[in-house]
């Protein structure tokens, strides 16, 4: 067992990609610059050379259908956003061609790819730098979205879909995550399918759905209520968000009957909405309490501080939830985390970007 | 041009055109249920320049894509079994008449978006650089997809990474029902130099002969170049957008237009080469039609396959 942080194994997966898939070539705007997009595609221009890694002119729909022409034609793309609000700029693309191409050609022809995408938080990213748009992607068919919570995740997916899966892929890689470690156990050789929802953690008195950083955000929640409420958490990494493991939910959810959604997103139409319906639909009388959900506010998120600490959900908010669950009320009088308390684990991001 | 090539190019166009005169036929009938965009008016320059284009040359096509996908040679029986919509047809009857392809020889598919298959051509246009395979990828669209973003997205790519691409632009001087005047206030000349992609122009795309000849040019020159070229080719679409009447009533364009196209289209000029093929294709056409009205529904289970 080792550590590194979600940037490194980025960058271990990029080359790994280039070096384990001949047909691989991985471009977008800053990808051979000195930042090499947060530091994951550092040297690999040098080392791949310029026809397989290079920088791209600013032109997201030409550039994905780009992507589009070239798998068509054999080659891997991984095509690189530094933020995924740059995405709808390439929706065209995305929903009328790379979606469909595999259905709406009767199975003709596949077009698998890789679309990276960062979703931006805190510190001012405002309105245009902050969005979570997992919930617009994965409401397409055909697309594939993933939101890799950790380093391990990130290494075992991307092997995963650059290696052995034939449809377009998205994921969402989370800013904040980027300066985290994490510990990763040596690689089996054995080949198993990522695209689905992980079990994080077992626990018999709520269950937490998350995605992305809210994963952590629900660990730190369960750490900080078995503390002191001994209160045991249930998490569950949804991970692939277009794919969720919705046996993996009902059973957690019969098993604990109170359920929190915690997204990175939206909650009306997204990720939040749609476990509820997966619960809703089987079977709703396995909640003991009506679901709770934690996302973004409903707004456009603000670049003032005073503003902005109220729009992204964050641990504390869990906590609340948790306790709203289990004591029954929101009124539940319980100590909440200290603003120092959950300010702690972003003090390494920064910004301005 | 000899005698030969202009009879095969000739009885190529023909083909096309009395393909879309069968679905015109067969269009009130209600057997074809989906939009279809004729190519009608526009089979002749398409024929010139897919000649010149080895099959597994690559083409993207518009939504106004029988005529490519005829030319490049794809299965017409499969053409008609999909517009049907049935089992049999090139995409299992889930494309239909906007979205035509035909890997096997090179048609990588169409875009009922308009401009949306620019950057596609580019990509494949990148893979066959990399593999160094000497293939070249074309893109065939209208006057009005030059309107679009991507297209001038796509002119500085195809520029910037010296891409082996062929934009051939066919110039209806419409889109839907809008003129060109009304759409756009650059030269497509002006605007393809400033990009630093050479230009062609041929000024009557119903002259088989010229558009073969600078066809046969242009694509020699990318093919040893392995960069980019534009080809805009003036040409009359004789029907309505969509569908298969034809509107020279409803005041946007004249019927006298019309009329000096035909007055010099070949296909209707030249009765005797047309006499000469007529029965041929004819029997190609109904024995596709006949192949396509016998061919079963796909399943109720395939409406679920492929969608990852």
């Amino acid at each position: 067992m080792r550590f590194i942080t979600y940037r490194e194994a980025l960058h271990q997966s990029m080359r790994s990609a280039l070096e384990k898939n001949c047909n691989s070539f991985i471009f977008g705007l800053g990808v051979t610059d000195h930042t090499g997009i947060f530091g994951t595609t550092l040297g690999l221009e040098g080392e791949f050379g310029g026809d397989r890694v290079f920088n791209t002119p600013i032109c997201e729909e030409a550039m994905t259908g780009f992507a589009l022409g070239a798998s068509l034609r054999g080659l891997y793309p991984i095509h690189i956003h530094i933020r995924n609000d740059f995405l709808p700029l390439a929706m065209n693309q995305l929903i009328n061609c790379v979606a469909k191409y595999k259905y709406m050609y009767g199975g003709l022809f596949e077009v698998p790819m890789l679309v990276r995408a960062v979703i931006g938080r805190s510190w001012g990213q405002g309105g245009t730098h902050s969005q979570s748009l997992q919930a617009l992607f994965a409401h397409i068919p055909g697309l594939t979205v993933v939101m890799p919570s950790n380093a391990k995740s990130v290494i075992s997916t991307y092997d995963y879909v650059v290696n052995h899966y034939r449809s377009p892929v998205l994921s969402l890689e989370h800013r904040l995550l980027y300066e985290y470690s994490f510990t990763v156990e040596p690689k089996s050789e054995e080949i198993i399918n990522p695209l689905t929802s992980f079990l994080v953690k077992e626990g018999s008195d709520v269950t937490v759905t998350a995605t992305s950083l809210m994963v952590h955000e629900a660990k730190r929640a369960a750490d900080f209520v078995k503390k002191h409420e001994a209160i045991e958490v249930e998490i569950i990494d949804l991970h692939c968000v277009s794919h969720p493991d919705v046996e993996l939910i009902l059973r957690s959810v019969k098993n604990t009957g109170k359920l929190i959604v915690a997204d990175t997103g939206w909650a009306p139409f997204g990720v939040c909405a749609e476990v509820s319906r997966i619960v809703a639909s089987a079977d709703p009388s396995m909640l003991s309490r009506p679901v709770i959900n934690l996302s973004m506010a409903p707004t456009t998120c603000p670049t003032a501080k005073a503003l902005e600490k109220y729009f992204y959900p964050d641990f504390g908010d869990v906590v609340h939830a948790i306790y709203t669950l289990v004591f029954e009320t929101s009124d539940h009088g319980k100590e909440l985390p200290s603003e120092e308390h959950k300010a702690s684990q972003y003090k390494e991001f920064k910004g301005p970007f | 041009m000899d005698r030969k090539t202009y009879e095969k190019l000739f009885y190529d166009a023909l083909r096309i055109r009395m393909v879309e005169e069968k679905i015109i036929q067969l269009y009130p009938s209600d057997k074809i249920q989906s939009p279809v965009h004729l190519s009608i008016g526009q089979e002749h320059h398409v024929v010139a320049l897919i000649y010149h284009l080895k099959k597994d040359d690559v083409i993207f096509c518009s939504y106004r894509s029988h005529a490519a996908y005829l030319a490049k040679g794809g299965d017409l029986r499969k053409m008609f079994a999909e517009l049907y919509g049935k089992k049999t047809g090139m995409a299992k009857g889930r494309a239909g008449s906007m979205h035509l392809c035909s890997p096997e020889v090179g048609l990588f598919g169409a875009s009922a978006i308009v401009g949306t298959v620019f950057p596609h051509a580019l990509g494949a246009a990148y893979a066959n650089k990399l593999k160094n395979n000497g293939l070249v990828s074309v893109v065939i669209s209208g006057d009005g997809a030059t309107e679009e973003g991507v297209f001038h997205e796509c002119l500085n790519l195809a520029s910037l990474k010296k891409l082996p691409v062929l934009f051939v632009i066919e110039n209806n001087g419409l889109a839907i029902h809008a003129l060109l005047e009304e759409r756009q206030s650059y030269s497509l000349e002006a605007l393809t130099s400033a990009y630093g992609i050479p230009y062609y122009l041929v000024d009557d795309g119903f002259n088989l002969e010229l558009v073969w000849n600078r066809s046969e040019q242009i694509l020699s020159s990318i093919r040893q170049l392995l960069t980019p070229a534009i080809f805009e080719i003036k040409t009359c679409r004789y029907y309505e957008h969509v569908g298969v009447g034809l509107d020279y009533d409803k005041g946007y364009r004249t019927i006298e237009e019309y009329e000096t196209w035909r007055a010099r289209d070949p296909l209707i000029v030249n009765k005797e080469l047309v006499d000469e093929f007529q029965p041929q294709i004819e029997k190609e056409i109904s024995e596709a039609v006949e192949f396509a009205e016998l061919s079963p529904d796909p399943p109720k289970e395939e409406l679920l396959t492929d969608v990852f």
